[in-house]
């Protein structure tokens, strides 16, 4: 991966629109194959980050490379990349296999070339039966995917997707979700997509990009920012986390987080001593009665909500420092004797110490 | 009856609901009987072999019809209105449909008042185009002819085929145009083959209006027409000589032509709103 050129680079890139700054002096390198995901809040930038890379808009500052070719003042067609656009944009008075024969066509390609070539990206996303439908008589699912066909069978270096799973319904998304990382694993083409969904990011990406106000703000695998986010916004955006603000301070030989709101934990290895913001995936939390004899610190509250959301339950506990969320996974084999989740329980909230972070704000 | 209550029901109503229903029922029907009444009569007459018209009607014949394409008058009369229809059409077509791009698309200082401007003709009177145009063509030392009936016709026809392709026009999808440039597609391309498929129904429908427009206009025809004559200058002329079999299917015929005509662009731009729909849904 080291010594090979990036399917995309972005150098100190910036777009203005008029006063507004979209993108700040981003810089981003995505290398062949990879399904990079850009991953933000509506106005974050990812959009127009997009847009730059498709050429459908002019960047205001920087430089862009596709597979190591300044690319930056090209026009869209001339930049080995193909979309697929938020509403599929298909042509409605053309037939699915006219539809995705067109890019094709225009590039002159001889007709029995486009013919096998319109075939195979039909088959690959597997609309092989229904290449004479016209787009209208189709499901959106199915519109996704002949859009999908569309872009691929230009067979580009990169393929943007600007929230291809938007419109669909989240039974449809989950198995689009599966369906794109095929096509994905299938074709090998670079992929970047934007999304406002983290667990599409998650789910589908080797590597997100998490964008804030025109910056990138963290770039990792999805364990990475999910595991270790870099600051308050990547992990408040990526998975549902607990905020502890408080102080570390050195007790009797341990490092201990000293709580705002009172109470006190261990802090995680190697926390700087000082004022910090403590986070902890729900996940992490164990609930333990408060009769039972604790060997560690933990915090005491009570249950003030329980959710039961069909694999996990939801419970928020009212602590000295705060709401607390903690998820009961079902179905595990570490079922404990008697599960506590009753309204108004009394109870004691541990983590194991290292399973927390301090971050940044 | 009680479940089938609806707001409607139980809000006031006046006590002489019932009588208004019926007597604005009655009017209507009138006005439906005044409107249509004659153009039936018109058509009974043409197959009424008695040439004075009148009732009863005394039999079924097609003579009128024979008689009329047999009459080298209407021929030359039917030739000079089909070649400014078409002629009017083509020319209009192509006008309106240019002028409907910028109109929608903006790229013209004062779209306000371009739209304006090229819509007008439709609200000015007849009498005033045919009068203008006539002084106009009179102060340019331009002969009177097809020529000049053409240019009177696609002043009023234009307009038409602004609005119809603007409104199409205004509908487009252009992320479909992204699309298309994205795919390889030069501007010129994606016009031939992604706006100009999309937007034909409207406008062969302009074309259509157009030709119905032009086939039976009189008034500025009237203004600036030089010897020959079209079908409803043909139609007057004989009309001082009382109303003959022959102009009545004659007129059937108009009427049936031009109705064909109205029903294939309907057809057409009905065709086109469907498409639109779907992709919404």
């Amino acid at each position: 991966m080291a010594d090979s050129t990036p399917a995309i680079e972005l150098r100190h890139t910036t777009k203005r629109f008029g006063d507004t700054v979209a993108l700040d002096d981003v810089s981003m390198v995505i290398e062949p194959g990879e399904f990079f995901c850009l991953l933000g809040p509506s106005g974050c930038g990812k959009t127009t980050t997009l847009n730059l890379i498709g050429g459908f808009i002019p960047m205001s500052s920087g430089e862009l490379l596709i597979e190591g070719r300044t690319v930056t003042d090209l026009p869209p067609h001339k930049r080995n990349v193909n979309t697929v656009f938020q509403n599929y944009a298909l042509f409605p008075h053309m037939t699915v296999a006219q539809n995705v024969a067109f890019g094709l066509r225009m590039e002159r390609l001889p007709s029995a070339e486009v013919t096998r070539r319109t075939g195979e990206y039909l088959d690959l996303v597997g609309l092989a039966g229904l290449s004479r439908r016209l787009p209208s008589e189709m499901s959106g699912g199915q519109q996704q995917r002949v859009a999908l066909a569309r872009a691929l069978a230009k067979r580009p270096a990169v393929l943007l997707l600007d929230e291809p799973l938007g419109a669909l319904d989240l039974k449809l998304r989950k198995a689009m979700q599966t369906e794109l990382s095929r096509i994905h694993r299938q074709v090998g083409t670079t992929f970047v997509f934007v999304t406002h969904d983290q667990d599409e990011a998650l789910s589908m990406a080797t590597r997100i990009a998490i964008m804030s106000g025109g910056q990138v703000s963290q770039v990792g695998t999805p364990r990475e920012v999910y595991d270790r986010p870099v600051n308050r916004f990547v992990a408040d955006f990526v998975g549902e986390t607990n905020f502890l603000p408080g102080t570390v301070s050195t007790e009797g030989g341990r490092q201990m987080v000293v709580l705002s709101g009172g109470g006190r934990v261990a802090a995680p290895s190697g926390a700087p001593e000082g004022s910090a913001t403590l986070m902890v995936r729900p996940e992490s939390l164990t609930l333990r009665s408060s009769q039972e004899p604790a060997a560690d610190a933990c915090l005491a509250g009570r249950i003030v909500n329980v959710a039961f959301l069909g694999n996990h339950t939801r419970i928020t506990v009212t602590t000295s420092a705060g709401d607390i969320v903690a998820i009961r996974p079902h179905g595990t084999n570490a079922r404990p004797a008697h599960p506590i989740q009753e309204l108004g329980e009394e109870v004691c909230v541990w983590w194991p110490a290292d399973d927390a972070a301090i971050i940044a704000d | 009856m009680a479940n089938r209550a609806s707001a409607l029901d139980t809000m006031p109503v006046s006590p002489l609901a019932q009588q208004t229903r019926g007597c604005l029922s009655v009017v209507a029907g009138a006005t439906l009987v005044f409107l249509y009444l004659p153009i039936v009569f018109l058509v009974l007459f043409s197959i009424e072999p008695a040439d004075t018209p009148g009732f009863p009607i005394t039999g079924i014949t097609l003579h009128w019809y024979e008689k009329m394409l047999a009459d080298s008058a209407i021929h030359s009369a039917l030739f000079n209105s089909v070649v400014v229809a078409v002629v009017v059409a083509l020319i209009a077509t192509t006008i309106g449909t240019m002028a409907a791009f910028p109109l929608v698309r903006g790229g013209i200082r004062f779209p306000g008042a371009a739209r304006i401007l090229f819509t007008l003709p439709i609200m000015i009177p007849g009498v005033l185009i045919g009068l203008g145009l006539l002084v106009f063509i009179t102060l340019l030392g331009i002969k009177l002819g097809l020529h000049t009936v053409i240019a009177g016709h696609l002043v009023f026809t234009t307009p038409f085929v602004v609005l119809i392709v603007a409104a199409r026009l205004q509908g487009f999808d252009r992320r479909l145009e992204w699309a298309a440039a994205d795919l390889g597609a030069s501007n010129r391309q994606t016009l031939r083959h992604i706006v100009l498929p999309l937007i034909a129904p409207a406008i062969i429908a302009g074309a259509l209006l157009s030709v119905t427009l032009s086939i039976d206009e009189f008034v500025v025809t009237f203004f600036t027409i030089g010897p020959q004559l079209t079908l409803p200058l043909y139609i007057i002329t004989q009309i001082k000589f009382g109303v003959t079999p022959e102009v009545n299917a004659l007129a059937t015929v108009i009427l049936v032509v031009t109705l064909t005509v109205f029903g294939v662009g309907s057809v057409l731009l009905g065709t086109g709103r469907r498409f639109r729909r779907k992709d919404a849904a």
